[in-house]
């Protein structure tokens, strides 16, 4: 048997600088918040801190403003779980409090650590450094998976009262208080809050009602140019020599094709109904071809190939004065049995 | 005389084999092959010898398909440039990780510690990192600045709403959106699915709880993870890449790389419907008007999938199914189906002309 410094109690003293460098090396005992740092509620337990003596210690000696302080109790242990650095220090017989003896102990264990060259000669530095160099990794993942033992819940169900106070514990007891003293707090906050969100939805709406319509409004062109949409396209007698499946890409850049169907003289839209691009007429195969995906239509504007799910569309065409005009206004759609109906197409 | 006809008719063959083995059925296959044959034998491809074998060989073989005026007028349009140096930059990331990742297999199972032990993840910002962005700052600057004077960005005519280009390409990251809306209807294609892979990789975390392979290489430890990660960006976002860029010609046709762009290459490709297949040539009668009734093989069919892939997959997954609970399985097995519906579509589509599974226009809902 050997004897083994334990830690039974630590907490922290004024002058925290958040620095991360605790909870880094003790992550279940101590965690840092935005102003200070904490003991977690499990770690005010004797219990719990005494297997993380190693760790206390690790964190206390890399605090850069020393304000890690605890307690300690040398117990008796089996030999092979006596640690050789703690134990070297651990001479001292009962508790005590450390604060005092702590710097010459960081000095000593820095000079024979090879410790980084930068900040040797500040003690401050060169825990900082340490802490910031010796995180992450699968270390920290390993200890991001250990557990945490069952006595937190048992510490988190204790009224605050009977735990020490450390930072969170005095901010809790002092909202316990203030509930106390004043009864109707809680009624009140809930009715300013409520008279807030009235006040916001009520403003919300005064604003709407005032100025969406101008918002609108300005949302709107001022002018708005739409071209006739009735094109002429020649005289009918021009289309009397076309035959069956034929095509005339004559208006294309009015986005027209005059073909004929059977003695039907038709005029097609040239978007595509897949996704809107323009299709080529291939006359070696006879077809219209989507250059953006495929997309094939036959000479009279039924889809065969490609994605597309429906036929191209037909414009209204009507004569008038000899003139054939095609009103891009009215469509026919084949998959609405629209091809058929008057005005979709001319006899010829 | 008669030797370099001999070599030039042999070489022709080649180049032809090599056009074949690009038909988009072949090549996705391929594709798809190669990577399991990969994933299989991570370790001894991964090797310095044989990865840079296989460098070498894909080096040579892009050195002589120069020697072909199609291939060169393909590879060395401005806009495809970036594409080959992403197969080379994925390739060699790949090859990155699957190397780390061999090793550290290798070592968990020696049970010696993985190369990431005791690594620091932090580095301090002055010096290191300041340093390492200012050199990648002027290197890539000067890249740019040289790959700016050495090929000019294409400019064409002015824009004419009713004139597409022949063939129209999206911008090369969404070559793959377009590939896939020749199979599917633009709802689908344009917003479901691609709003689908989004909610699939916010729901990864919840689908994945496996906290193995954070922090290092692996790819013991983590097989249907990795696989499934690569089966989707590999073949499904940049081998559709590239069949953009290098395969979809004029038309939309799939050329071969060393075919000629001919714009008047005849393509029939004539769509069959499931509803023709059953109601017409298997049962030979009239196609019924109502389009529930007229749609339902191939509903049946999709719902099959859906329903009965989950089931079938349990043979495979069935300790994963116990591990995972009945939500997150089926989320799993849905997202999962659903990415294999996509090479199952295109596949069908090339080899049977297929139109639409479901081809119910009156809703938009063509699958």
């Amino acid at each position: 048997m050997a004897s083994k410094e334990l830690v039974t109690k630590v907490w922290i003293e004024e002058g925290c600088i958040v620095c991360d460098a605790c909870e880094t090396a003790a992550p279940t005992v101590f965690e840092v918040q935005e102003e200070t740092c904490v003991i977690r509620p499990a770690a005010l337990q004797e219990d719990f801190n005494k297997p993380l003596t190693q760790e206390i210690f690790d964190a206390a000696e890399e605090c850069p403003v020393d304000v890690i302080k605890f307690d300690t109790v040398t117990e008796e242990v089996p030999d092979d779980q006596v640690d050789p650095a703690p134990a070297a220090a651990g001479e001292e017989p009962q508790t005590r409090p450390k604060a005092e003896q702590k710097p010459a102990e960081v000095a000593s264990k820095k000079a024979d650590a090879p410790a980084s060259t930068a900040g040797e000669s500040d003690p401050a530095i060169a825990a900082l450094l340490k802490a910031a160099t010796s995180r992450g990794g699968t270390a920290g993942i390993r200890r991001k998976e250990q557990e945490i033992p069952a006595g937190v819940e048992a510490v988190r169900r204790k009224d605050p009262r009977e735990l020490p106070p450390d930072a969170r514990q005095a901010k809790i007891l002092e909202a316990a208080r203030k509930a106390k003293k004043d009864p109707d707090a809680n009624r009140r906050s809930m009715l300013s809050g409520a008279a807030l969100t009235v006040g916001w939805c009520a403003f919300g709406t005064g604003l709407g009602v005032s100025v969406g319509p101008a918002m609108a409004r300005f949302l709107m062109p001022n002018v708005l140019e739409e071209p006739d949409p009735r094109v002429r396209v020649g005289k009918l007698q021009q289309y009397a020599e076309m035959t069956h499946g034929d095509v005339n890409e004559d208006f294309k850049p009015q986005g027209i094709w005059m073909i004929r169907d059977g003695n039907r003289l038709a005029a097609l839209n040239i978007i595509c109904t897949h996704l809107g691009c323009i299709p080529n007429w291939l006359v070696n195969d006879r077809k219209f071809k989507c250059p953006c995906h495929g997309s094939g239509y036959k000479p009279d504007g039924i889809n065969f190939e490609g994605p597309t799910p429906r036929p191209l569309e037909r414009f209204r065409v009507f004569v008038d004065a000899g003139i054939v005009i095609v009103d891009k206004s009215k469509k026919y759609q084949y998959e609405l049995g629209q091809w058929d109906q008057p005005g979709s197409y001319l006899e010829v | 005389m008669d030797a370099l006809l001999a070599a030039d008719s042999a070489m022709d063959s080649v180049k032809h084999f090599v056009n074949v083995l690009c038909e988009p059925h072949w090549f996705l296959i391929i594709s798809v092959v190669a990577l399991i044959v990969f994933l299989l034998g991570y370790r001894w491809f991964t090797k310095p010898v044989v990865a840079g074998a296989i460098a070498a060989l894909g080096t040579l073989a892009f050195i002589v398909s120069c020697q072909d005026p199609n291939f060169v007028k393909i590879v060395q349009k401005a806009d495809n440039v970036p594409i080959v140096i992403m197969i080379v930059v994925v390739s060699y990331v790949l090859w990155l990780a699957f190397r780390q990742a061999a090793i550290n297999d290798k070592r968990l199972e020696e049970g010696k510690p993985l190369l990431e032990a005791g690594a620091d993840d932090k580095v301090l910002v002055w010096p290191d990192l300041v340093y390492i962005e200012l050199i990648a700052l002027v290197i890539c600057t000067a890249a740019l600045i040289v790959w700016a004077i050495m090929l000019p960005a294409p400019l064409e005519q002015p824009a004419d709403p009713n004139v597409a280009p022949n063939p129209a390409k999206a911008p090369w990251y969404f070559l793959g959106l377009q590939e896939m809306l020749v199979y599917f209807d633009p709802w689908l294609a344009g917003v479901v699915f691609p709003g689908l892979i989004i909610v699939g990789l916010i729901a990864i975390p919840y689908i994945d709880k496996n906290p193995r392979g954070n922090g290092y290489y692996t790819f013991k430890e983590r097989p249907f993870a990795i696989s499934t990660f690569l089966f989707g960006f590999v073949i499904l976002w940049v081998v559709l890449i590239v069949f953009g860029t290098f395969l979809r010609g004029p038309n939309w046709n799939f050329f071969g790389p060393f075919e000629f762009w001919d714009h008047n290459r005849p393509a029939a490709l004539l769509n069959r419907e499931p509803r023709d297949m059953f109601w017409i040539e298997f049962l030979q009668r009239p196609i019924p008007g109502n389009y529930i009734l007229r749609e339902l093989p191939g509903i049946l069919l999709l719902g099959g999938y859906f329903l009965g892939g989950p089931i079938i997959l349990l043979v495979f997954f069935r300790r994963m199914y116990r591990q995972m609970g009945f939500l997150r399985y089926s989320v799993m097995s849905f997202l999962l189906l659903t990415m294999l519906l996509m090479p199952i579509k295109m596949v069908l589509r090339w080899t049977l002309n297929l139109h639409y599974i479901v081809g119910i226009t009156e809703w938009f809902l063509n699958v």
